[in-house]
């Protein structure tokens, strides 16, 4: 079964076009970047599979199952999500924080997998389990969010540019715990971000969108061969080597 | 001067239609029995805010309680139109009025300018409009009486009221706010062509400084004024035949007349005791000598030989005990009063704090829950925000007024005026506290599936909580000071002291008011910025 399923997805904002006829799927275990400068339609397209964006045409199905069948909110809680600022809930202890959905699942253990999920972000929960989110740096904050978006274990990871406000060293080494994540799970993940360079480094495919489309779509390692027009217009701006 | 009534005669206009007491009333032939002590509601007393009213409110309630009467005084309860209003509602069962007073301002009628024929007109008309009753008058008449500095008399050429035709013109004109409206007052001297250069409203309490000071050049006095003697004034003798007696009386609503005959019966006995002379000494023991007004009442009434046990101490001693000398007497004379109204000072705090419970209390109540809707409907905020703040621009004493025809007098439009003031800070502070609550937390916790419940109990409410709290303080401290507002509209507190010293003319009283209203003020201040301190959530929380 295919886990994310786009066929034909369409949306405006008044008169802006955000999505024009896409259609993309993303097999088990991938990692799909969605590229492209802002927008682009990346971010409403990654918000149409977990239901916070409502399209106006097309079908989006999750493991199967047309969204718009699905109780958006159970949906939700079945997919991890991470956004660009972390979204830590200020008054709440890393552990708390990362524990929110297996809480909101009624999992077992819940703090237990809060715990687990800090440890395999690389933030050992003895130092940081207690601590305020204001009490972290911006990476730590970072791999808190990833750690909340993980710890349920669902099997989809959306991420909307979730290194984006880092600077490069922090960058670097929140990568390097998303790419530990990938190894050692079978999640599926989406990602959104304006870095082609970022999006070859750490997605197995890669789809460049512009103005509501996609324009190209390839294997992360033979984009740069495969490339014409505006994706490698993007690929020479951003300095990436073939 | 018209001669004093024989007391029979007052008596006798009185129960002339047997009015006051009903069929089987007293008689001027048959002495009354004693009156029933009733052991059910106390009488309620109120007055009007100037001295003579509050010492004759005072003496009302000490003849009641010489016949067995328990009495709740509700004195100084505002200008005359508030009091009447009052015992229209039967919120006070009698008060001090002037039969000229009934006749130009409540009934509107230039009418008869004969004591007994007002008497009789008022006492006709009142009881057929408003089944209100004139019990017999006191004895004496308080007359309105243009009063200037005798130098500008004599370099005006003003003996007259109708030398003003000519002069009023160029002078400045100080009266008291009541009198500006009515029409026995500034519009009746209009239509008789006086028309003064400019005019200014004075309380009471201030009238006599502003004209010997030169501020003013006439003021409204009343004849009974115990200053117009001491600052050697003069008086424009009425040769228009403008103002019309006014005879001082108890005028009583059916709460008295008719549920207790026999309170109106004690009061009726007062008929023709009190004469000008006594009353005028005692507006002075209380305007001029700072006499307590119990005291200055309790003086009257032995003077005038009525209460024969109510004999007065030895040296009227002033409000506030001692006679303290020196640069600290001042202060001493305020803190000695304080000590001295202590039990008084404690009760209007008790009931300032309920008037400010119950007000932001409500206010609470519906503002909290008005700002959870607003932030789900956010378009409506702007209009819903901008009224509130519109109701925060009316004056706290308008607002109260605006309360009363709602509300009659008492606590009821005061709560409801203080409840309005405080919306706003709360409604404004739940509404941004919500909408700013770290808006990036709330668009995580949706995308993770947190329910819009969820949302706001786990992460808007709590952030939002110390901002609300920061409103709801806001709102504290405004309606504690407004609160002493509040005794306009006879809803007690420690605006009593307050408008009482305004109207004795006494700082001292006015502080004991306004010094204990103040640290209610700092304290609540204090109080609700610890709740607000503790309400915020640790991860937040300034350190």
């Amino acid at each position: 079964m295919i886990p994310i399923r786009v066929e034909g997805a369409r949306k405006r904002y008044g008169q802006t076009v955000a999505l024009d006829d896409v259609s993309v799927r993303v097999e088990a275990g991938a990692c799909l970047a969605l590229v492209g400068e802002s927008g682009s339609g990346k971010t409403t397209l990654l918000r149409a599979v977990n239901g916070l964006t409502r399209l106006d045409g097309g079908t989006v199905h999750v493991r199967g199952e047309s969204v718009r069948s699905l109780d958006p909110v159970a949906l939700r809680r079945s997919i991890g999500y991470v956004q660009q600022d972390s979204g830590l809930i200020p008054h709440w202890t890393c552990q708390t924080n990362a524990s929110l959905v297996p809480g909101l699942r009624a999992q077992p253990n819940a703090a237990e997998r809060g715990r687990a999920a800090l440890a395999r972000l690389g933030l050992p929960p003895d130092d940081f389990a207690d601590r305020y989110p204001r009490e972290l740096s911006g990476g730590q904050r970072q791999r808190v969010a990833i750690a909340r978006a993980i710890a349920a274990e669902p099997d989809v990871l959306l991420m909307d540019e979730p290194f984006g406000a880092l600077d490069a060293i922090t960058r670097f080494e929140a990568q390097e715990a998303l790419a530990e994540v990938r190894r050692s799970s079978n999640v599926t993940c989406v990602l959104v971000t304006h870095d082609i360079g970022e999006a070859i480094r750490v997605a197995s495919r890669v789809a460049v969108m512009r103005q509501g489309r996609i324009v190209t779509e390839a294997e992360a390692g033979q984009l740069c061969s495969q490339a014409d027009g505006y994706a490698a217009e993007l690929i020479a701006r951003s300095g990436v080597r073939a | 001067m018209t001669p004093p009534f024989s007391r029979a005669a007052l008596l006798a206009i009185g129960l002339a239609r047997g009015a006051v007491l009903g069929a089987g009333g007293i008689s001027a032939q048959s002495p009354p029995p004693p009156p029933k002590p009733a052991a059910q509601e106390p009488v309620v007393v109120g007055s009007k805010s100037f001295a003579e009213s509050y010492v004759l409110g005072e003496v009302f309630a000490l003849v009641l309680e010489d016949a067995g009467y328990r009495v709740d005084r509700r004195l100084g309860l505002g200008e005359t139109e508030l009091v009447f209003r009052a015992l229209l509602a039967g919120e006070i069962d009698v008060y001090p009025e002037y039969t000229g007073t009934g006749l130009a301002a409540m009934l509107g009628e230039d009418g008869p300018s004969d004591r007994t024929a007002v008497l009789r007109r008022v006492g006709l008309e009142f009881d057929r409009r408003w089944g209100l009753r004139w019990l017999p008058p006191l004895g004496f008449e308080n007359n309105y009486a243009m009063a200037t500095r005798p130098g500008a008399a004599d370099s005006l050429g003003l003996r007259t009221l109708s030398d003003l035709q000519e002069a009023a013109g160029g002078l400045v004109g100080g009266f008291s706010p009541g009198f500006i409206g009515r029409a026995d007052g500034l519009p009746g001297l209009e239509a008789r062509g006086i028309r003064f250069g400019e005019t200014r409203a004075l309380l009471q309490a201030v009238k006599y400084a502003a004209l010997t000071q030169g501020e003013v050049d006439l003021i409204d006095g009343y004849s009974t004024d115990g200053a117009i003697a001491r600052y050697d004034l003069a008086v424009l003798r009425d040769d228009l035949g403008f103002f019309p007696p006014y005879d001082a009386a108890p005028l009583a609503g059916p709460g008295l007349y008719s549920e207790r005959p026999g309170a109106a019966v004690a009061l009726s006995r007062l008929a023709g005791w009190i004469d000008e002379e006594t009353m005028r000494r005692a507006n002075e023991r209380v305007e001029l000598d700072q006499m307590a007004v119990a005291e200055a009442a309790r003086l009257l009434l032995a003077e005038s030989g009525f209460l024969d046990d109510a004999s007065p101490p030895a040296a009227a001693a002033p409000r506030g005990e001692r006679a303290a000398t020196g640069p600290w007497a001042w202060w001493v004379r305020l803190l000695d009063r304080i000590w001295h109204d202590r039990a008084a000072l404690a009760g209007q705090t008790v009931r300032h704090l309920l008037l400010v419970l119950g007000s932001l209390g409500a206010a609470v109540l519906a503002a909290l829950p008005a700002g959870l809707v607003l932030e789900r409907r956010r378009a409506w905020a702007e209009s819903a925000l901008r009224g509130a703040s519109l109701l925060q621009t009316v004056p706290g004493i308008a607002l109260l007024a605006f309360m009363i025809p709602l509300f009659g007098i008492g606590a009821a439009p005061a709560v409801a005026a203080l409840f309005l003031y405080s919306l706003l800070p709360i409604l404004r502070n739940t509404y941004t506290g919500l909408v700013e609550a770290a808006p990036d937390a709330v668009r995580a916790g949706r995308a993770l599936g947190m329910t819009e419940a969820q949302l706001l109990a786990r992460i808007r409410l709590p952030l939002a909580l110390p901002v609300i709290m920061a409103g709801i303080r806001t709102a504290a401290v405004i309606n504690v000071g407004t609160a002493t507002l509040a005794a306009f509209v006879g809803a007690g507190g420690l605006g009593d002291p307050i408008v009482a010293g305004l109207a004795l003319r006494d700082s001292a009283m006015i502080l004991s008011g306004a010094a204990p209203a103040a640290a209610l003020a700092l304290f609540v201040d204090y109080g609700v910025a610890r709740a607000e301190r503790l309400a915020a959530p640790k991860g937040v929380r300034a350190r």
